[in-house]
């Protein structure tokens, strides 16, 4: 079994989605810098980040950033990949969500990630947190779909009232 | 003969929610429970910052319960709070007053706002659809219904209000008391 090590970042992809971002990890894997392409065996990514940058003229700051554990290519341009980790930022840079999952399959010709197992989302500030079991995310509309018993906790400071 | 009826539930209302908020402030002061939303599913429009939460939808929050169909809420920005809420289908909003008086709200929608204008606070909860909350004193029936959250008042368009017969308030008392018959 060989290993794609190394991280991605901070390598400035850009590009329009972590779906795109992904394709080209998968690329890497059979075409990497150091000509790794072994068709015939097992490969998969470790401790892998990828970045996306907002379009210009702020194209210095990163819109997303995907990482992940493990990689593993399956086949039909499926992904298995463990620990991941999305986080998403705001124009000026202030982190605006963070979704996490154990593990999840990302299909990279649909840009969309699934999983029976459990997701947390959480907002940047903490004050938001979501978690659930098995979920849809489809990067192109960054939509996400929790299946099953979503809990949502909404932490408000001392002196404030809640919404509803 | 019916708007005295009014004016003096609304008058008797008003004292509780007065007292009710005294008691919010005191409560402001201490560490607050978090407010926590449970639903069968979710979806999360993470582009246009919003989540709707569908099937069995249970909000426990230290001011009031709420159960509906389908919930859908802004969400906020980092830093800010959640200013838009709308609950649908089947709303029942329990929120207790003094006196652990529990109020009973049913609704087809209930839509929460916040916001800040000029300095000022306004934070409502609008009742709309088979709008009716039941309190110790009687049924309020109305199209629609708002609860000011600011003041903890309530105001109502078409309004109608039904007494419990049998009630131990002063106010309530004197009320049926006046409408009775003769």
């Amino acid at each position: 079994m060989e290993f794609f090590r190394g991280a991605l970042f901070p390598m400035k992809i850009k590009l329009n989605n972590a779906g795109l971002i992904l394709s080209v990890l998968v690329a890497l894997f059979f075409c990497g810098p150091r000509g790794w392409s072994q068709p015939n065996g097992v490969k998969h990514a470790s401790d892998f980040t990828s970045v996306e940058y907002f379009a210009a003229p702020h194209q210095q700051q990163i819109k997303s950033r995907l990482s992940g554990a493990e990689a593993q290519p399956q086949a039909g341009g499926l992904l298995v990949i463990k620990q991941l980790k999305l986080e998403t930022f705001t124009m000026d840079g202030k982190a605006e969500f963070i979704v996490e999952a154990p593990e999840c399959v990302y299909d990279t010709q649909k840009n969309a990630a699934n999983s029976s197992g459990h997701l947390q989302l959480r907002t940047g500030d903490g004050k938001f947190h979501v978690a659930g079991e098995g979920f849809l995310w489809r990067q192109n509309d960054s939509f996400l779909t929790i299946s099953n018993q979503v809990r949502t906790v909404i932490e408000t400071g001392p002196a404030e009232k809640t919404g509803l | 003969v019916k708007k005295i009826f009014l004016i003096l539930w609304f008058a008797a209302a008003a004292g509780s929610w007065s007292h009710a908020q005294t008691n919010t402030n005191t409560v402001l002061q201490m560490p607050r429970e978090p407010t926590r939303i449970d639903s069968d599913r979710a979806d999360f429009d993470i582009a246009g910052h919003k989540a709707i939460y569908r099937g069995n939808v249970r909000v426990n929050d230290p001011q009031m319960k709420l159960t509906c169909a389908q919930l859908v809420a802004d969400l906020p920005q980092p830093g800010e709070r959640m200013n838009h809420i709308v609950a649908e289908t089947n709303v029942a909003i329990d929120f207790v007053q003094e006196k652990n008086q529990t109020n009973h709200a049913t609704s087809d929608q209930a839509v929460y706002l916040y916001n800040v204008q000029k300095g000022v606070t306004n934070e409502t909860v609008t009742f709309t659809g088979h709008a009716k909350i039941e309190t110790a004193q009687g049924w309020l029936t109305g199209e629609p219904i708002i609860w000011n959250r600011v003041n903890n008042s309530l105001t109502a368009r078409n309004q109608k209000m039904i007494y419990r017969q049998t009630t131990t308030n002063a106010a309530a008392v004197n009320t049926n008391r006046v409408s009775a018959p003769k």
